[in-house]
């Protein structure tokens, strides 16, 4: 019997033949008397700590970008010299509050989102449910690529798809006019932002659902149908209770995304569906106003992280979370 | 599942998205093969005069290389942090996990847009705007829980007793965690690290308030295209991010297979 690997200290690292693995156990070495050098009794209860430092230090780029908007917003624009004013005041947040764009803006942005939240869901339920289940390796493999494909690809190149399928030399009226119907106009319409976030989200959904569909043993499906239940039955009762922390997961998922989007809106409205972070980057770019631009995305910021909150706080991180439990 | 209507609707259903989210994609490639000078149905004939304006035109080209420097600044950040705090985060009972965990998502609890104007601002004060590295950055701070998702769930292949035989046989902490913990986490890893890069590689909204007119990426250079004319010369970049898309799936399925993310986070 060889006593390899009994030996705590010198390890054979020069009877090893293979130049690269010496190397690679020497700088191993070199990184060892580094760390040995620097915390000689261990890290301790601080390594965990160490190990989460640099996503917490990259994270912090974001808390510190966004507490002096907090400071932006309560000041006002000076509309003589264009400066922000010196004192602290609410006035930003009642401009928004009082004017009636700025109510419709909201009430847009949040009735799309809504809607492109209930039929991403729609769509993406029977997608994840049939991707996890199907028996065959080939479907499975074009659901899933048919999934990554359009996830790899950006809102932009996406927008740019739809647009020369809804344009007015596009796909859709081409086809409609071979049928000898009118042409239709959906592009830079508020039905056209919904119709390509919808196809944005859908991915998001499935991807979102699919876990949750992952965990529900086939067998209780099988024994509900063995039972005498309905497919449709089954999938109300049985299936879709169990995927509830997908589905809420999804749906926190799709409507914040959709409710702080940006690209559609801009590219698929025309400039006449602006979502609020349209309004907010106007706010910054076009008005020059970055007080009123630093409230509403403050508000947005609020609303958002809100939503996520309560859902969140009710029915746990779900999906969402880093850390699995039990 | 036995056959009937609520079945049949199910999978009309999944059809119908499939159509849904192949077309865009589909027409834009028919379109890039046009002869034409228009985006029009059906295009006027085959040729690949498109591509050979995009290689001719020399701002896509650089576009395409600032947006592939922007894919390897990111990954680069990404894979030492999210890693790390993956590994932190599955392995050791940390105190108020919740609050930590909230603190981490706030890349995606902030608004893509707020998170653009933040950074900006951030950038600014610290004299870094007008460089491509910094949306490179940017690009990680907004994408990490990815990074991080990807890697804890392969944490869950690993089974600490493999790191305390090696600790056993008496290899230091530095030895075990590069030969033993890394290699096992490894298709974690290599998931999030392709799906950080092509983000990065399509990062617009954070971008567009990064860079200027000197450094436009490759989305925001279709971004400003876009609100002239439709030209055909843009289903050809498309068809560029198309195949970037392709590579990238074809590789996470030989690497660890697509069916990863179908995977209970539960178990």
């Amino acid at each position: 019997m060889k006593p390899r690997g009994t030996v705590p200290s010198a390890p054979p690292a020069e009877e090893q033949s293979a130049p690269a693995r010496t190397l690679g156990l020497r700088l191993l070495d070199g990184l060892e008397g580094v760390r040995a050098t620097l915390f000689p009794r261990g890290a301790g209860g601080l390594t965990p700590w160490l190990f989460l430092l640099p996503a917490l230090l990259l994270t912090f780029l974001l808390v510190a970008g966004i507490v002096p908007l907090l400071d932006t917003s309560l000041r006002q624009l000076d509309r003589a010299t264009f400066r922000p004013g010196e004192d602290w005041t609410l006035a930003n947040f009642h401009t928004l509050w009082e004017r009636p764009v700025y109510t419709w803006l909201a009430a847009r942005t949040m009735g799309a989102a809504l809607v492109v939240t209930v039929l991403s869901l729609l769509l993406a339920l029977p997608y994840a449910w049939l991707m996890v289940r199907t028996p065959r390796p080939w479907l499975k493999k074009l659901l899933l690529v048919s999934l990554f494909l359009p996830f790899f690809i950006g809102q932009v190149v996406r927008a740019y798809g739809w647009l020369v399928v809804l344009g007015n030399q596009g796909l859709a009226n081409a086809v409609l006019g071979w049928l000898g119907l009118p042409p239709v106009t959906i592009l830079y319409t508020l039905p056209g932002v919904v119709l390509g976030l919808v196809q944005y989200m859908l991915p998001f959904a499935v991807l979102m659902l699919a876990p949750a569909f992952t965990a529900v043993p086939e067998e209780i499906e099988l024994a509900s149908g063995s039972l005498g239940a309905s497919p449709a039955r089954t999938f109300r009762h049985i299936v879709l209770p169990l995927v509830r922390p997908g589905l809420v997961a999804a749906a926190v998922v799709v409507f914040t995304l959709t409710l702080t989007d940006f690209a559609m809106p801009a590219i698929m409205g025309g400039g006449r569906n602006d979502f609020i972070a349209n309004a907010i980057y106007d706010a910054f770019f076009s008005l020059s106003d970055p007080g009123l631009g630093s409230a509403l995305a403050i508000l947005l910021t609020l609303a958002g992280t809100t939503i996520a909150g309560i859902m969140l706080a009710l029915f746990g991180l779900g999906t969402l979370g880093y850390v699995r439990r039990g | 599942m036995q056959r009937s209507p609520f079945t049949l609707l199910l999978g009309l259903v999944v059809a119908f998205d499939l159509v849904f989210l192949a077309v865009p994609t589909l027409v834009v490639v028919v379109i890039s093969f046009t002869s034409g000078n228009m985006v029009a149905f059906p295009p006027e004939g085959f040729s690949l005069r498109w591509y050979g304006v995009l290689l001719t035109r020399p701002e896509f080209l650089a576009a395409l290389g600032r947006s592939l420097q922007v894919g390897l600044v990111c990954t680069a950040l990404a894979i030492p942090a999210g890693t790390l705090a993956a590994l932190a985060l599955a392995r050791w009972r940390i105190r108020y996990p919740t609050g930590l965990q909230l603190y981490l998502l706030l890349p995606f609890t902030v608004p893509l847009v707020v998170s653009g104007i933040a950074l900006m601002l951030l950038f600014g004060r610290m004299g870094m705007l007008g460089q491509v590295w910094p949306v490179g950055l940017a690009a990680c701070v907004i994408n990490l829980p990815f990074m991080i998702w990807a890697v804890a769930a392969s944490v869950n292949h690993l089974d600490p007793d493999l790191e305390n035989a090696a600790m056993n046989c008496g290899a230091p902490p530095t030895h075990t965690f590069f030969t033993v913990t890394l290699p096992a986490v490894a298709p974690g890893i290599l998931t999030g690290a392709l799906v950080m890069f092509i983000l990065a590689v399509n990062e617009f909204l954070v971008s567009l308030m990064l860079v200027d007119a000197r450094i436009v990426t490759l989305p925001v250079l279709v971004y400003n295209a876009i609100r002239n004319i439709i030209t055909p010369d843009l289903a050809a970049v498309s068809v560029v991010y198309l195949l970037i898309a392709v590579i990238a799936i074809w590789l996470l399925d030989r690497l660890v297979g697509l069916g990863i993310l179908l995977e209970s986070k539960r178990s």
